[in-house]
């Protein structure tokens, strides 16, 4: 989890295949680290004292277990994690205990009304729309994903997208794709404007301060509103809600002050440029080894198929048998 | 019929009776086939009312009138987390709890079908919701996990509800209506396990909120309801 990717962007970070997080310290402060998901760093930081947790059990409608330690590595090689498990794992880092058990209630449902509402589009943006797919996931995916995985893992995904895509809006719906989009679009939409009017002129869901929610809302938002897509149909309608933008701008420069600014104290300085220059270089390596072995595998396999190269299975000198003395004296007789 | 259609008409008869409309029950084996989505099962409405339900309930003109743009943003908040979690229980108790479906869920479901379409029917089925719970998520819940689900469900609802008669005050809306017609099912289904029912009744703002519906809205449609729609003999929460 160490600061290889110098002063990428925001959306640089945001999927890459293992998300780990730090949970410690504000950016600013010593030994503060540099996180990979974007979408789940802000917790810790919304987190108040943890001893403090405890006044919100029997309000919450989930149990507050204590987070198994101080690093966690969160999902597998495959696909980001589901915020909420993120989320509920870090419960020792408790951002709700001012919350009473109706807002704990309301959070639930919010939660819910993004899963059901906002994944499958985001889903249907980043994986599903070809052009989207092509030009900016699969790149994307492939930059973060270590050689030789990024050949591959990307469209395996992408698979595994459209399968549950297919499975939650039901059989037939991706054979009629512009009526699914239309749909899946229409209820995102409102979805977002139900989110722009609960969020009203709030600086947080809850009031002033931050909680689980807005970790969650924001892990849905910031890739729609940061990611730089080809066809961005609800980026348009997301523009359009001044609050919902402020809200995730806030939380950018609150808990991400970094990006597209200085890195972090911790982090060595280096230039965008280098960095970038950095990983180029390391990709030209990894190509040029990679087209070598091929040019060698082809030259090799029709050497051998046109006869040039021949190989042939024989016993070799030494292992031929001597006759023996005896034998050779009968043959003289 | 399968308890998710005992849900929906429950859901569908309440939101109609909230709307004082008058409804015509017709009990159809093939229910699920009739929606061109296959998700809903048929609500024949007398014929004089269609064109007002459908402007009540497309065009804008619905029970959720009354409540302020964050209310009703906050009402399908909640009606989206009954849909995510006490609907995908229910599915998977039906469907992926290996004593009920081989109990309750394969007979109920095939019973309108002769031999071996009902075996095959009740299958396919199986198949599909396994799958569509793989996709969400929850293929590899426990039993527990499931039943802690819909405890955070109902602790959320219960929550919300409050002392209120309905989740948004005084006046009933879409909410109320799909809160009752889950959590109706819920009690008055029988299942191989009453655990679900029984970690239902702990909440007994929602068990009163459920009798208050029942009393405003069903005590003098009982005709209405037939007695093949419910499999448990005291279907009424009444009596309980």
């Amino acid at each position: 989890m160490g600061h290889s990717g110098g002063n990428r962007p925001l959306q640089s970070q945001l999927p890459s295949p293992h998300w780990e997080l730090a949970l410690g310290p504000k950016p600013g402060s010593p030994g503060a680290e540099r996180p990979r998901g974007a979408a789940v760093r802000p917790m810790p930081w919304f987190a108040r004292n943890p001893s403090r947790a405890a006044r919100c059990r029997g309000t919450c409608p989930w149990p507050t277990s204590p987070a198994p330690a101080s690093l966690l590595r969160v999902g597998s090689s495959v696909g980001r994690p589901q915020p909420e498990e993120v989320v509920s794992s870090l419960q020792k880092y408790n951002a709700d205990y001012d919350l009473s058990a109706r807002q704990g209630a309301d959070t639930l449902a919010f939660m819910s009304l993004l899963q059901g509402k906002l994944l499958p589009v985001l889903i249907h943006t980043f994986w599903v729309d070809a052009k989207n797919y092509v030009e900016h996931t699969r790149k994307w995916y492939a930059e973060a994903i270590p050689f030789p995985l990024n050949f591959f893992l990307p469209s395996r995904m992408h698979k595994q997208h459209l399968e549950r895509l297919q499975l939650v809006c039901g059989e037939g719906c991706l054979d009629n794709e512009e009526e699914l989009e239309k749909e899946l679009y229409r209820e995102a939409r409102e979805c977002l404007t139900l989110l722009s009017q609960r969020l009203g002129t709030q600086t947080f869901f809850f009031g002033d301060s931050p909680a689980s929610l807005d970790a969650f809302v924001f892990s849905y938002l910031a890739p729609l509103l940061k990611a730089k897509l080809p066809s961005g149909n609800l980026h348009q309608h997301l523009k359009s809600l001044p609050n919902l933008c402020n809200y995730c701008n806030s939380i950018l420069s609150l808990y991400f002050p970094w990006d597209g600014g200085d890195p972090l104290p911790s982090a060595p300085k280096v230039s965008a440029s280098d960095s970038s220059d950095g990983e180029e270089e390391s990709y030209k390596w990894s190509n040029q080894i990679l087209s070598v072995l091929v040019g060698l595998g082809a030259m090799i396999g029709y050497a051998v198929l046109s006869g040039i190269v021949s190989i042939r299975r024989g016993t070799p000198e030494h292992a031929r048998p001597i006759p023996m003395d005896d034998e050779d004296e009968e043959e003289e007789d | 019929p399968s308890a998710m259609y005992v849900m929906l008409f429950f859901c569908f008869q309440a939101f109609l009776q909230m709307c004082s409309l008058p409804v015509q029950v017709v009990c159809r084996a093939n229910a699920e086939y009739m929606s061109p989505s296959g998700k809903f099962g048929r609500i024949s409405v007398v014929s004089p009312v269609l064109p007002l339900v459908l402007e009540r309930i497309l065009c804008g003109h619905s029970l959720s009138d009354g409540l302020d743009e964050v209310q009703k943003a906050e009402m399908k908040a909640y009606m989206e987390l009954v849909n995510n979690m006490l609907l995908t229980a229910e599915l998977y108790l039906q469907w992926c709890d290996d004593a009920t479906v081989e109990e309750i869920t394969h007979p109920r479901y095939g019973s309108p079908y002769p031999w071996p379409l009902n075996r095959i029917l009740a299958y396919q089925k199986q198949w599909e919701v396994r799958r569509k719970m793989k996709a969400i998520g929850w293929a590899g819940k426990s039993l527990d996990q499931v039943f802690e689900d819909v405890d955070q469900c109902c602790q959320a609802l219960s929550q919300r509800l409050g002392t209120q008669p309905y989740f948004f005050n005084k006046k009933p809306t879409e909410l109320d209506a799909l809160v009752f017609g889950h959590l109706f099912t819920i009690l008055t289904t029988e299942l191989s396990s009453d655990e679900l029912s029984e970690r239902v009744k702990t909440y007994s703002n929602l068990l009163a909120f459920c009798r208050r519906i029942e009393q405003n809205y069903f005590e003098g449609h009982a005709k209405d309801i037939p007695a093949s729609v419910t499999s448990r003999s005291s279907r009424s929460l009444l009596m309980s």
